[in-house]
């Protein structure tokens, strides 16, 4: 028996809402009332919107037909206690000393493999569902908060569903020299999709640092959404890794909001997974913030990735990096969309966005599209996209040196990323992230 | 008694590029062990086409002759495997590798040669004492090892860092294209000091130069003229500065 509705609802949409009306009767329970009402009207403008098809800017680059085609409905497993390989598997992808872990399988908290005890004075750290009984208004005002006017269907559909996530709250003044490290697994025991909502909150004047890493086993798709907000001068250094399993679907959204003068450092290297997107969007309204925005990507296979930033200058003197690297071999096919834009009033910002790509097959693809939409007239704003092969003279001086072709084109490939790599602060997150890259080069052009 | 072979011997070896231009009209060259060659030519002589078929660069064609290395086959080696019979070209112009740290570059190298020659790999450790007792010879700075291949090195840097690696190779033959041009005079004694100090009975040195100026500092066995393609005159280090005095107009059939 299908769900009654009184909006006009897309066909994919249907299952979902028949899941809906369906399922996980432990998480109506817990739900107050005001976010049972905002699921609700989330799961009303899904419908409404249905899936992204290709004719959408924004989603041009990725073919979703499987979704379209297939659905995958939210896992309604309740907690149970991770198993040997999940185990196995956060010993692989987890940082060799993390200070602070939480862990989140199959989008719920697994407080057996989490510590997150003893974070400083100042800090709330857990898991969202926690966090809605304990910090009750400062996660309604990050759930409330974005607008569902404007097309987000897979943002719609994570608020409807999610059952987890994490919270890191960090009250001003407070400074966290070492990354607390988030860990997302997927047992692929359940299939069907994971919705993970988190939010980062950092006080005036405060330090943060948060490494997530997402990883999972056989098949699952997971939608994951984060909110960072930064009070004036915060900082905030936030460093996602994806290495989701081979036949994974991966969609995430980064949002960001940043007060004055604070600084936010994104990173993001997309290594695993069948098919990736990962939207950043920062809003800087506070004056002379400072936002650098780096990542990159290595394909190999069949995979599919899309990176989509938006970086929107609301106030004057802001200061924008962008560096992303794009790597595809084999058939795989990779995007990036980058869009800076400078409001009415918003002088003096200074923004530079570098897209550099390299396609190492002839049937791999990559598509790079900058996007500067400028509407005041005292701004330095720039941008510099190149896609290539590896560079024959370098190769050639690598084996003049007795170092074999397959391996000369390995340390360029790893060399060009590398450079993107470089600039994440930690030396502790550098290190990890290129041991984890020189992994996945290993296995490149099988 | 045995029959020495040479290090290295060319017959008349021709060369053309992707275009079909011919650049190496019938080249006849005899190397032996322990002796420094110069060959020296003006501009467009082919004295670069030379290094790079020698080092297996792609893009040029050998039409004719043959090219025998330590009694082999050169011309069927890949250029990696050219390396690793012990071949080094010191570039013209050495190409900068953003990304890759000089060390690692170099232990990579290294390893990749050893494991050629059956040799046990290096450790960090060993390494890194091996690189010591080379930069001194080089008044190379330790920091520019940390740094990116070449990136941002000055012109002489980058040349001193090619002696440097040859340095750490130990090659049989080396081939040094044009090493002395753009040094100042002072890095100019310190290359030609590192070149010297590698000189070795059973090791040629094969430096392609414009200028004389390099050979006051690095004595030759022998002296060639490479002029359209060809080697048309041969000699002692005397040639050298004959062509000095006089240029490269006043023989055979005028550049």
């Amino acid at each position: 028996m299908s769900t009654v509705v009184d909006f006009p609802v897309k066909p994919e949409a249907r299952p979902y809402l028949d899941a809906f009306g369906s399922g996980d009767p432990g998480r109506r329970a817990r739900d107050p009332d005001w976010l049972a009402g905002h699921r609700k009207r989330s799961l009303a403008r899904f419908a409404e919107l249905g899936f992204p098809s290709r004719r959408s800017e924004a989603w041009r680059y990725l073919d979703l037909r499987g979704l379209q085609e297939a659905p995958m409905l939210p896992a309604s497993a309740m907690h149970v206690v991770a198993g040997m390989a999940t185990r196995a598997q956060l010993a692989e992808v987890g940082l060799s000393q993390a200070a602070y872990r939480l862990v989140l399988v199959d989008g719920r908290l697994a407080p057996e493999l989490s510590a997150v005890e003893g974070v400083s004075p100042g800090v709330w750290l857990g898991g969202t569902a926690t966090a809605i009984a304990e910090r009750p208004g400062l996660v309604r005002s990050a759930i409330e908060a974005p607008a569902l006017d404007t097309a987000r269907p897979f943002a719609a559909l994570n608020a409807a569903f999610f059952a987890d996530g994490f919270v890191l709250d960090v009250a001003p003044g407070v400074e966290l020299d070492r990354p607390i490290e988030i860990v997302h697994l997927a047992s692929g025991e359940t299939g069907g999709s994971l919705h993970t909502r988190s939010l980062v909150a950092v006080g005036a004047g405060s330090r943060a640092s948060v490494f997530e890493t997402f990883a999972g086993l056989r098949s699952y798709w997971r939608n994951d959404v984060v909110e960072l907000r930064l009070a004036a001068g915060a900082e905030l250094a936030r460093v996602a890794l994806v290495e989701e399993a081979a036949d994974a679907l991966h969609i995430s959204e980064m949002l960001a909001v940043l007060g004055p003068t604070s600084r936010l450092a994104s990173f993001v290297m997309l290594l695993g997974g069948r098919t990736v997107r990962h939207e950043a969007t920062v809003r800087s309204e506070g004056e002379a913030t400072r936002c650098a925005l780096h990542g990159a990507f290595v394909l190999s296979g069949r995979q599919e990735a899309n990176i989509v930033t938006t970086v929107d200058h609301a106030a004057p003197a802001g200061e924008t990096r962008e560096v992303f690297k794009g790597v595809a071999a084999g058939r795989a096919h990779g995007a990036f969309q980058g869009r800076i834009a400078v409001r009415p009033g918003a002088q003096k910002v200074d923004a530079h966005q570098l897209s550099r790509n390299l396609v190492l097959s002839p049937r791999a693809a990559i598509d790079t599209k900058p996007e500067l939409e400028i509407y005041a007239d005292d701004v330095k704003c720039s941008h510099g996209a190149a896609v290539g092969d590896l560079d024959e003279a370098a190769l050639f001086y690598l084996r003049t040196r007795g170092i074999g072709r397959e391996e000369a084109r390995r340390m360029l490939i790893e060399a060009f990323v590398r450079e993107a790599v470089e600039l994440v602060g930690s030396p502790q997150l550098r290190e990890h992230l290129l041991s984890r890259l020189a992994r996945r080069l290993a296995m490149l052009e099988e | 008694m045995t029959a020495v072979v040479p290090m290295l011997e060319i017959r008349d070896l021709h060369a053309q590029l992707a275009d079909g231009r011919e650049i190496l009209q019938g080249i006849d060259l005899s190397v032996n062990g322990g002796e420094v060659h110069a060959i020296m030519g003006p501009n467009g002589s082919g004295k670069s086409t030379l290094a790079a078929v020698l080092a297996g660069r792609d893009g040029y064609e050998v039409i004719a002759g043959e090219v025998a290395y330590l009694g082999r086959d050169l011309l069927a080696m890949p250029a990696e495997e050219r390396a690793r019979e012990g071949l080094f070209l010191a570039f013209q112009y050495p190409v900068e590798l953003p990304g890759v740290n000089n060390m690692y570059f170099l232990r990579t190298a290294i390893n990749a040669q050893r494991r050629h020659r059956g040799e046990p790999e290096l450790d960090a450790g060993q390494f890194l004492r091996a690189v010591r007792a080379k930069l001194k010879l080089l008044e190379i700075d330790q920091d520019l090892l940390q740094r990116a291949v070449n990136v941002g090195f000055s012109g002489g840097e980058k040349k001193r860092n090619e002696i440097f690696q040859m340095a750490m190779l130990e090659p049989r033959l080396a081939i040094l294209d044009e090493t002395d041009s753009g040094l100042d005079i002072d890095a100019l004694k310190v290359v030609a000091h590192g070149v010297n100090q590698q000189r070795a009975p059973d090791r040629a040195i094969v430096m392609i130069t414009h200028y004389q100026r390099l050979l006051g500092y690095v004595e030759p066995d022998h002296v060639h003229v490479l002029q359209g393609g060809r080697i048309v005159e041969s000699g002692d280090k005397d040639l050298a500065v004959e062509l000095e005095r006089s240029g490269y107009g006043l023989l055979g059939d005028a550049a």
